[in-house]
Formats: structure tokens, C-alpha cells, sequence
């Protein structure tokens, strides 16, 4: 073990790591500048619970309904050697009829162990990628593997197709509807995103058995249902955008020591659960753990991480906390008492708030004198 | 957004209450409107789950799909949905072109058109419109897809619905796409209604939230906005708007009900208290939406109307009429897409509501027309000097009048001589900016847009201090036909004005082929719609 | 009225199993019992048998069936033509309509598109462990079971698939190429019992065109679907895949002659084992 995990664990504490997946991967595109995600990440603390100690837990979850939904839309496209997909990838991607080999990656003869299934998929892929010849075409549920933060990462996408205009294509299957050509756009840069995450996987694991990049297509292969009915349709889409964001955040994670410098040795997030696993950690200790790692909160975060609640409260009386149209608007400054004090005139601007602070008098002169008051 | 918007939303966080950002109201609101609340299933396309619907507060209409995910039920839920909308707006006339009694409706349309402003051959205009209101835009996406998944229905065949139900899918539709159309307020989201008359100390992410943002609008006396904006997120006590429901409240209440009226069904049994179970917990999310709906309406009405919003209305209710003589003349429902002549055609009127409506709005509301003085597109200020009764020799030799008036202003002014403004409120009268001179200024010449060169002084502000301008403009029009000006139509020393570069004037469409004529590349002209028997029969599940 | 004449076969070898099970557990009046109920159940044959134009071959397999205590699947539910139908019968019925390994979610809808009678997917949750189980402590007693399909890779049972023990071992192994074929053949299986029966219930109508749209050139339209286009047109794209996936499949049922005692043919060999060694861990 090196100096850096020695120190991600510590920061860890008792706990088990929290293994990254699909989903946390691509939410570290979303803020990319904040060093307490990318800290806490890396270490592998679960945030949720760190932020429920601290009273803060975010309001996440995810309706029953929801989760069936999107796994029987998925069971249906994959029911019968994947023959409504065959059908989509066949009318829409021209695979050929022959190419109709199954694999499934779920469990390797019962064991669903990640290491079996990593494995298996590695070889099966290897097999696919070094021969045309019985290369196999779909790979149902491979598991992959990343390397983010210095630890492995293990993934799971819905489905990997070969033979497909000669190259591996990932698939993602979404229970979210198409309907007359169009989609919820979140839901869909969602999928993108995440399907980018298997994309660089696919590519680093070919990597390692020395096939170049450009054997996977930097275009997936989308699998929704179509208007209102159950009915697939199936749609390509350029992820080549989100690679180059993901392999940034990725390098930067890689990079972690330079932001482990700048936090004091003694901060851990330990949470000291007893025997039972109740959380002992004192709370105003953890809190200020917490506080130790710089954030850059943005209301963007609400949607995006589990420390958004704290982060936010840490963050009140900052202009980043009205938006980044706001902050943007009063020009960077950060503090809204600042904003407030430039508005009056009792405080005179810096020099790199000249401009701004004209603008934020002028707006206030106007309010005070539209509205009859003084701001 | 701007300056004024978000020192607003700073002034709103320091005060713990939000701010105006508008000093008249700029939506129309109906004396009785219809308020919607829908719910949908999570995980579905549009499964109605749920809904809240009428026009009386005090007496909401719910309505619960027992299995979300059967057919029948959902079709049912339409048809229920169908009669109490066709009910409110039969209540207009020339809306009540339902199935029936479309003909007697009309009638009454026309017998109550006072001095209507529809010429020859051209449909009058309807005295009024049925106006619908959700919680927030997402409960508007919601009602599209209902009514995309319902219009296209029929009443008779192998899939043959409650003939409401298509009914219902046409206006629900028209509601919906007239929504995105800029300063219409036949369909409207009260969220964004209020956002356009207040500023939260919140961030606009946060302000979708329709309980939160009330919360920041009208705390309860006993706290402050910051305060109730936070307890508004607890979706126990707050639950959210809908049309999502709360995670939570489906995997700890609302599977476990839906569950009972399944096992009900099948045993037959216990079925009524099933369902009276599950429609108690429904009415339970729903209720705090439907309520703080027609608060949201309440706060919006007791703002004074803005000048232009009438005459935004007028287009609403002639929109209104000609989708209800649509109807009732048997013409077929919206199509799937739209053709390209008719997306540009769409696009453009949209483009040019959106630009008139920001005129108007500024011409309306003092703080509105401040975002142009800050950008330097009008400006603000009293007068100085004033010389009503000027007369020159016009460039045909004629005498004419054409007073000079010298403005004093703080803004940050960016017309030069030459620039023709208009005052708002004064249609017919122009001004001709004759000079500009800073006062004050320490040589950096005319005042520059940003206003950053007469603002980085001193911060004391009296006469002639740093950052004044003074700017001479010669009026004309609108001061009657003599030779001196009608009293009132040229302001006098000392008084406050406004002259702005923005002007609402008829902008003519934009040139489109008729769609008879649409080009090859535009995919040739386009067949009418008609909708197939594959939309009648369109799975919804 | 053949399909009657089926069930009530396969009633009987299930009595005819069940007699030799009570009489080695010294059980005379369930053995007397049990005869009783084979005498008239062979009476309704009889008549069944009567009432068809072309007499049917009353053979069946069995010989060596011995009694025992009565089938865990075999609560009776739903009558048919006075036959009691277990969940493993009617299970039997459908993966032999198919001719091939198939889900529980396809045997489900294949039964009540067929058979107008209801199997509750949860009933099929536990089906093959109880098989297994009834196997291993009486082997052979039954004239089939219902078995698992085998991955031709490693021999273990395939997820989520069952099959018929009767069947050849090569069907019973999935190859990379299997589910397609299997899914084609079954396509072919609906089609051709669609053929044969005079008024298709609409429901097998509506299994029949969920296979064809995803098979090419097999129909144009739900109003148009014909089911001997639909077995051609499935026939035509098995032409592309049998060879390849015959050789897959006789050189793993080979190996798994060779390598697995008989209940491992049946229930999967390497797999549990793994399985067993996994949660051992
Ligand atoms: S919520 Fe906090 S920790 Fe998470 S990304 Fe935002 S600022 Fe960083």
C-alpha cells in the first residue's frame, strides 16, 4: 500500500470502501472543480451516510416502480436471445444476420463473484477482439473494470454488442419513452454520460490486451421504449464529448496527493461506529473534518451529490449558493454581504470589483428609486 | 437574468423575504380558473396516477387510478378528467364544442359579443377564455403527453374510448403548446408566474419547488422566508408537486395500497376500502399542491394589472375561439409533428411574441424598463429645462412644433445624437436625442455603456456630481395640432421621464411558402395530417 | 381432443409412479386408492381415444416408473376436459409445444395463449429445485422432468432456462448461437400449433406476431400475420445459424455425457459445484 491509499483509508476511517460505479463516475463531471468530492470519492466514504451524521442527508431515492419498470423493459429487450434487439441493431445498424451470438455475464456457472465475471468478460473479450472468426456478438451484462482514483472500478453495462460495423458498440437499454422522436434531454445526457463511463472501460480493458481505442466506437447505442407502448426503438449517440470530460475528471482523481497536500494529516471522516454500527463520531468534530476539504457548492449539486445539503448550508450567504447566473451576474463576487455593501456604497470596491460594483450601484439606485426604498 | 434580478435575490436573502422584481403584474388572471394537479407513476411514460382538478378552492375534484397501469383505468381517469375540463369550458362561450351542444354554445358566443372587433367574415373574438393553472412547468410537460396520448383516440371501433376522451387530448394539447407561446396565459405554471414577479434568496434550481418558493413569497408570521423555504422541503410535510411523486411516499405507502386494491380486486372484497385507503393518501399528496396553486393565484391577483396584459389576453381568447370552431367544425387533431412549414411558422410567431412581449413588459413596469436603462437601451432621470413651446421651420418649409427638454440622469447612457426614443406610455410622441454631455466626468468623455466610468468615483451623488449625464431632446408627435402643446404631452421642469429606444410595433411574419409550395428540402409539401387507425389503437402501457 | 388424450396419458404414468411409490411404502389403501383413480382415468383415455378421428398410440415412456409419495408440484389446478392438470404438466405441455429451452416468462404466455388455462409465473420460481430434489432422492422414478438447460461452455445450468429431461442432450445444451435457434424453433412451435388448430385463440394470434417481428420477413403487419409465412420465414434464418450451433451443441452434449453422473446431465455438473465452493467462501 502506498503513502496515498494509506492516507485515503485513514481519511476513510473504519468503514468498508464504497465502490464507485457508473453513476458516481459520471457525476464527478458535474462539478469538477470541488476538491471535497473528489477527496471524498477517492477515499471511498459514503457520503450519504457522512452527511445524515451531520444531520444533512440528501433526499435521495428512487421509486419501486421505477427500478421494476426499467428492469422488466430491460428483461423484454433481452428476452429470447436478445430478440428485440437483434431486430433494432439488424433494421437500424445493419448487423448482419448471422451475428447472432449470446453471451451471458452475469454469473460464470453460478458464481457472481466480480472477479469470476470480470475475468470471463476479459477472456471472452480478448476472444473477440484477436479473431473475427466465432468472436461472439453480444455480451449480456459484461463486467468491466476502471481505474479511478487509483482503485479499481467495477461496471456493468447493459449490454456490449461486436460485429457491429466492425466494432464494439456499447448499449445502454433506458425505461425513459421517446415519444414522436423526442426525449426527457436530462434522462438522455444522463445516459450518455454514464454510457461514456463504459465506453472508457471497454477501451482501457482492450488497452490492456493491446487493441487500440478505435476498436470501440465512440458511439452508443441507446435503447428506449417508443411513445407509450413497450415497444424498443433504438438510437446511436455521440459520446465523444463526454469522454474527453470524464477522462479529465479521471486524471485529476489520479492526481489526488496534490489535493491530499493541502488537508491537514489529522482530518478522517470516520464515522467510529460501535459494535452494533452505530455511528459514535462526535458530530461538531465531523463537521469540521468536513469543513477542512474546500467544496464548491452549486445549486447543481442538489441533483448531483450526496453532501449537497450540507455543502449548501455551508454555503449560505454566498452568491454561489442563488446560482451561477446570479453569481455571474454580480460579477464573481462571492459574499452576498459584500454584494450588499458595494450596493449601498458604504464600503469602497476593490480595484477588480470597479466595474462590477458601478453596475450593482447603479441596480440598486434604480430598485431604491423604483420601489421607494433603499436596498 | 441581470443585475437587477440577481441583487434582487441577494436583497431577498439578506431580508429573508423575497423581492419584487416586477411592480405591476404581468399575466392575466382569470376570475375562475381551473386549477390542475396531476400525479403520474414513476417510471412511466405518462401513467396518470392521480389528480386534483376544478375551479372551486374549496372544492377540488380527485381522481385516483386504483392500477396505473391498466388500460381501462387509465382511460377511465381520462374520460373523468375529460368532463370536468368540457365542463369549465363549456362555461365559455364558443367553448363548448364538445361532442354536443357545440352548435347552442356558439350561439350564445355570438349573442354575447358586444362590440367586437372581428371584422367581415373574420370570427369574433370571445368575450373570455378558460384559463388552467398547474404547480409547475413539469405538470405542463405532463399535460402534453396526456393529451398526445389521448387525442388521437376514437369513440367507435376494436379500441373505442369514452368519446371525451379524445376531446379532452385536443385541448389539453392546444393548453399545452399555447403555454410555450410567450405572454400567453391560457395554460400556466405557477412557479413561473411567480418567478416573474419575485426574486428568492434561493437559486432558481430551488424555486421550482412551489412550496419552497411561496415559502420565500409569503412566509407564515411566525418565521421568515429562508425558514419556510427549508421546511417546505420536507416531503412529509410538503409533498412534492407532482407530477413526480416522492420516492418515499411510493415504496412505503403507495405500493402497499396499490397492492390492497390489486388483492381486493381479485378476492372482491374489501375492494371499496381499498380504494378508499389509497384515494385518502392520494388526496393526501395532492391536497398541499392544490392549495398552495390557488394561493399562488391569490398573490398574483392582487397585483395591479400591467398595461399591455389585455390586449396579450385578447390574443389568448381569439386563439381560444378559432381551436374551438376547429373543433367544432370536425377538423382533425394536432398532428404528431409538425411540418416544416409549419415548425418555422411556429418558430417565428413564437419569436416575435417573445420580443413583443419584452416591450411590453418594460413599457408596463418601471423595473422591468430598469433592465434596459442598465443596458443603456433607455434612460431615466427629471428635467431640468424645458422649452414647450419651440417651433422651427420643418425640412418642407412648414412650422412645426418642437420642444426641448433637458434630462438629467444617473444611467449609464450609450445613445448618441441622432437616436430617436419614445416615451412609454406616449405612443405617438418621439424624441431626437440632440446632445449628450457628461457632468461632472473627469475626462473620460461620454458616459460609456457599462456606466463603469462615472461610477468608479466618489459615492456621493448630488447636482452635477460624477457619473451624471445630461441629455437634450427634441419632442414631436402626440402634443395635438397646434402649435403649442396640449397640456400634458411635454413634461415640465422638475419632472421625472423616461425615454427608451424599445417600441412595440406590429412586427409583419416572416415571408413562408404556402405549404403547398414547401420546398423539396424541407421534405416537399406536406399531406394534411390524418390520423390513422395506428393512432387510435396506440399502445399506452 | 389429441391434447385430452395427451394429458390423460401423462395423468397416468404420474398414478402409475405414484402406486409404485405406495406400494414400497407398505401404503395399501393410498395403492388401492391410487388404482382406483388410474382405472378411471384409463376409462376417460378410452373414450378420448374413441372420439378422435385418427386413434392415437397410447405408448408413452415409464416403464421403470416406480410408486412413491405423491409430486410436490402436483396440486391440482384448473380442469380441463376433466383432467387435472399440475403446474409441472402444464409446464410439460408448453416447453413441449416449443421444442426447445425456454424462460418461465415464454412457458407462461405460451400455456395461456394455448391452453385458456392459468400457470402463475411464482409457481415456476421453485420448479426446477424441486425436480432436482425429487430426482436426486428417487432417480428416475418419474417419466420426465423438468430439467435445466446446460451453458455448453461449462456445463452449468444456463440462467433462467428449463427444459424436458426426455429431450436429447444436445438440445438440452445452449451454445453461443442456442438462444436464437432455440428462439427460431420456438417461433416454428407456435406457428405450426397455430396451423393446426382450427380457431387460434386470439392470444396465440398475439404470441405468434410478437415472435414475427422480430424475425425477418416473417409478416408485414398484425392483420396480415400468416403463420406459415412466419415458420418459413423463421426456417430461413435457422438455415443461417443450425450447422454452426449443431456442431456447438453435439460436441458440449458429448462432453457432458462423458464428464456429468446422470443427475448433473439433468440439473448441471460444474456449475453447482462452483456454486457450492462460492458460498462455501
Ligand atoms: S455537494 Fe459539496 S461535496 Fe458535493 S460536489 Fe457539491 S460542493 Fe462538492
Amino acid at each position: 500500500m502506498n503513502a496515498v491509499e494509506a492516507r485515503l483509508d485513514r481519511l476513510r476511517g473504519s468503514a468498508a470502501p464504497r465502490a464507485h460505479n457508473a453513476r458516481t463516475i459520471s457525476a464527478l463531471a458535474s462539478n469538477p472543480g470541488c476538491a471535497r468530492r473528489a477527496v471524498m470519492d477517492a477515499a471511498g466514504v459514503d457520503k450519504q451516510r457522512v452527511a445524515a451524521h451531520v444531520g444533512h442527508p440528501a433526499p435521495f431515492g428512487q421509486s419501486q416502480f421505477a427500478i421494476t419498470r426499467g428492469n422488466a423493459f430491460e428483461a423484454q429487450v433481452k428476452a429470447g436471445g436478445c430478440a428485440q434487439l437483434l431486430r433494432l441493431l439488424r433494421e437500424r445498424l445493419r448487423l448482419p444476420i448471422p451475428e447472432v451470438s449470446y453471451a451471458n455475464l452475469d454469473d460464470v456457472a453460478g458464481d457472481t463473484s466480480n472477479k469470476v465475471r470480470h475475468a470471463r468478460t476479459r477472456a471472452l473479450l480478448a476472444r473477440a477482439a484477436a479473431s473475427g472468426q466465432d468472436a461472439g456478438t453480444l455480451f449480456d451484462h459484461p463486467l468491466l473494470r476502471l481505474r479511478a482514483g487509483g482503485r479499481a472500478v467495477y461496471l456493468e453495462p447493459d449490454l456490449i454488442a461486436f460485429q457491429l460495423r466492425g466494432r464494439f458498440h456499447v448499449v445502454e437499454i433506458k425505461s425513459f419513452a421517446v415519444i414522436d422522436g423526442q426525449a426527457d434531454g436530462g434522462k438522455v445526457a444522463a445516459a450518455v454520460i454514464q454510457s461514456a463511463v463504459y465506453v472508457l472501460a471497454l477501451r482501457d480493458l482492450l488497452a490492456e490486451l493491446g487493441t487500440g481505442p478505435e476498436a470501440v466506437s465512440d458511439e452508443v447505442v441507446l435503447v428506449c421504449p417508443k411513445d407509450f407502448s413497450n415497444e424498443p426503438t433504438a438510437a446511436l449517440l455521440d459520446v465523444r464529448k463526454q469522454l474527453t470530460v470524464l477522462r479529465r475528471q479521471l486524471a485529476r482523481l489520479d492526481r489526488i496527493e496534490d489535493l491530499l497536500a493541502q488537508i491537514p494529516q489529522a482530518v478522517t471522516f470516520d464515522l467510529e461506529p460501535d459494535a452494533a454500527g452505530v455511528p459514535r463520531r462526535d458530530r461538531r468534530a465531523l463537521e469540521l473534518a468536513i469543513g477542512a476539504v474546500p467544496a464548491r457548492y452549486t445549486p447543481e449539486c442538489l441533483e448531483t451529490c450526496e453532501m449537497c445539503r450540507f455543502c449548501r448550508e455551508e454555503a449560505a450567504g454566498s452568491t454561489a449558493a442563488l446560482g451561477r447566473a446570479t453569481r455571474d451576474d454580480l460579477g464573481g463576487i462571492d459574499d452576498i454581504g459584500t454584494v450588499l455593501e458595494l450596493a449601498r456604497g458604504s464600503v469602497p470596491p476593490a480595484d477588480h470589483q470597479a466595474e462590477a460594483a458601478a453596475a450593482i450601484r447603479a441596480a440598486a439606485r434604480m430598485r431604491g428609486e423604483i420601489l421607494g426604498a433603499t436596498g | 437574468m441581470s443585475v437587477l434580478t440577481a441583487l434582487a435575490r441577494a436583497q431577498a436573502w439578506q431580508a429573508g423575504r423575497a423581492q419584487p422584481v416586477a411592480t405591476v403584474r404581468h399575466v392575466h388572471v382569470a376570475p375562475r380558473p381551473f386549477v390542475f394537479v396531476p400525479l403520474a407513476l414513476a417510471g412511466e411514460a405518462c401513467a396518470p396516477l392521480a389528480a386534483m382538478a376544478g375551479d372551486d378552492p374549496a372544492d377540488p375534484r380527485l381522481l385516483v387510478v386504483a392500477q396505473p397501469r391498466n388500460r381501462t383505468q387509465r382511460f377511465a381517469f381520462a374520460a373523468e378528467l375529460g368532463r370536468e375540463l368540457l365542463r369549465y369550458i363549456g362555461g365559455f362561450p364558443a367553448g363548448g364544442a364538445g361532442e354536443e351542444g357545440a352548435g347552442a354554445a356558439a350561439d350564445r358566443g355570438t349573442a354575447g359579443q358586444g362590440a367586437g372587433e372581428g371584422g367581415e367574415g373574420e370570427r369574433a373574438v370571445p368575450p373570455d377564455a378558460p384559463q388552467v393553472w398547474l404547480p409547475n412547468r413539469a405538470g405542463i410537460g405532463f399535460t402534453r403527453l396526456l393529451g398526445r396520448s389521448t387525442r388521437f383516440r376514437r369513440a367507435e371501433g376494436e379500441h373505442a374510448v369514452d368519446p371525451v376522451v379524445p376531446v379532452l387530448g385536443r385541448w389539453l394539447t392546444f393548453l399545452a403548446e399555447r403555454s410555450e407561446h410567450p405572454g400567453s396565459c391560457l395554460m400556466l405554471a405557477a412557479t413561473e408566474a411567480l418567478a416573474l414577479h419575485w426574486a428568492t434568496g434561493q437559486s432558481p434550481a430551488e424555486d421550482l419547488n412551489l412550496a419552497s418558493l411561496i415559502g420565500w413569497i409569503d412566509p407564515p408570521a411566525w418565521t421568515d422566508g429562508r425558514e419556510a423555504a427549508r421546511a417546505a422541503e420536507d416531503p412529509l410535510a410538503w409533498p412534492p408537486a407532482g407530477p413526480a411523486t416522492d420516492p418515499g411516499f411510493d415504496n412505503e405507502v403507495l405500493a402497499r395500497l396499490i397492492a390492497a386494491c390489486d388483492r381486493a380486486e381479485a378476492g372482491g372484497g374489501e375492494a371499496a376500502r381499498a380504494k378508499a385507503a389509497l384515494g385518502e393518501a392520494l388526496a393526501g399528496q395532492l391536497e398541499p399542491a392544490w392549495r398552495l396553486t390557488w394561493r399562488a393565484i391569490g398573490l398574483l391577483r392582487a397585483l395591479p394589472e400591467g398595461g399591455h396584459v389585455a390586449g396579450r389576453w385578447e390574443a389568448d381568447r381569439r386563439a381560444f375561439g378559432w381551436h374551438a370552431a376547429h373543433l367544432r367544425d370536425g377538423g382533425p387533431p394536432q398532428p404528431r409533428r409538425d411540418s416544416a412549414v409549419a415548425a418555422a411558422r411556429r418558430l417565428d410567431s413564437m419569436e416575435r411574441a417573445a420580443a413583443s412581449l419584452a416591450v411590453q413588459r418594460a413599457l408596463d413596469d418601471p423595473l422591468v424598463m430598469a433592465e434596459h436603462r442598465l443596458a443603456g437601451e433607455a434612460l431615466a432621470g427629471r428635467v431640468t429645462a424645458a422649452e414647450p413651446d419651440r417651433v422651427i421651420t420643418g425640412p418642407s418649409g412648414r412650422r412645426v412644433l418642437r420642444p426641448l427638454v433637458t434630462v438629467r440622469t444617473h444611467d449609464p447612457v450609450s445613445v448618441e445624437p441622432g437616436t430617436v426614443l419614445a416615451p412609454p406610455g406616449r405612443p405617438n410622441q418621439h424624441a431626437r436625442v440632440e446632445s449628450v454631455a457628461p457632468l461632472g466626468a473627469r475626462g473620460a468623455g461620454m458616459a460609456g455603456a457599462s456606466g463603469a466610468s462615472g461610477a468608479s468615483g466618489a459615492s456621493g451623488a448630488g447636482a452635477g456630481a460624477a457619473g451624471e449625464t445630461e441629455v437634450v431632446l427634441e419632442l414631436s408627435g402626440g402634443m395635438g395640432q397646434r402649435l403649442t402643446p396640449a397640456p400634458g404631452s411635454v413634461p415640465g421642469v422638475g419632472d421625472w421621464v423616461c425615454y427608451a429606444t424599445l417600441r412595440d410595433e406590429y412586427q409583419p411574419p416572416a415571408g413562408f411558402p404556402e405549404p403547398e409550395q414547401t420546398p423539396w428540402t424541407h421534405g416537399g409539401p406536406p399531406r394534411p395530417y390524418e390520423p390513422t387507425d395506428e393512432d387510435a389503437r396506440e399502445a399506452w402501457s | 381432443m389429441a391434447q385430452l388424450a395427451e394429458e390423460l396419458e401423462r395423468r397416468m404414468e404420474e398414478l402409475r409412479a405414484e402406486i409404485r411409490r405406495a406400494v414400497i411404502a407398505g401404503d395399501r389403501a393410498r395403492a388401492s386408492e391410487l388404482r382406483r383413480r388410474l382405472r378411471a382415468t384409463d376409462r376417460e383415455w378410452e373414450e378420448a381415444l374413441a372420439r378422435l378421428a385418427a386413434p392415437q398410440a397410447p405408448g408413452g415412456p415409464g416403464p421403470g416408473a416406480g410408486p412413491g409419495p405423491g409430486a410436490d408440484a402436483g396440486e391440482p389446478a384448473g380442469r380441463r376436459g376433466g383432467a387435472l392438470l399440475t403446474v409441472r404438466e402444464r409446464v410439460h405441455q408448453a416447453l413441449t409445444l416449443l421444442g426447445a429451452p425456454a424462460a418461465p416468462r415464454l412457458i407462461v404466455a405460451v400455456y395461456e395463449a394455448f391452453y385458456a388455462g392459468e400457470l402463475p409465473a411464482a409457481r415456476l420460481t421453485s420448479l426446477r429445485r424441486d425436480e432436482e430434489r425429487s430426482f436426486r432422492s428417487a432417480p428416475h422414478a418419474r417419466p420426465y422432468y423438468l430439467c435445466a438447460a446446460l451453458s455448453a461452455d461449462l456445463l452449468a445450468p444456463a440462467r433462467g432456462l428449463l427444459a424436458v429431461s426426455t429431450w436429447p442432450m444436445e438440445r438440452r445444451v445452449i451454445g453461443p448461437l442456442s438462444p436464437r435457434v432455440d428462439y427460431l424453433t420456438a417461433a416454428i412451435g407456435v406457428a405450426e400449433r397455430l396451423l393446426a388448430t382450427g380457431q387460434p385463440p386470439a392470444a396465440a394470434r398475439r404470441l405468434l406476431w410478437r415472435f414475427a417481428v422480430n424475425i425477418p420477413g416473417a409478416a408485414s403487419g398484425p392483420a396480415g400475420l400468416d403463420p406459415g409465412q412466419v415458420a418459413a420465414a423463421a426456417r430461413a434464418e435457422l438455415a443461417v445459424h443450425a450447422d454452426a450451433d449443431a456442431a456447438h451443441r453435439a460436441a458440449a452434449a458429448r462432453r457432458a455425457l462423458d464428464q456429468l453422473d446422470s443427475a448433473g446431465q439433468l440439473f448441471g455438473g460444474g456449475g453447482l459445484r462452483l456454486l457450492r465452493g462460492g458460498a462455501a467462501r
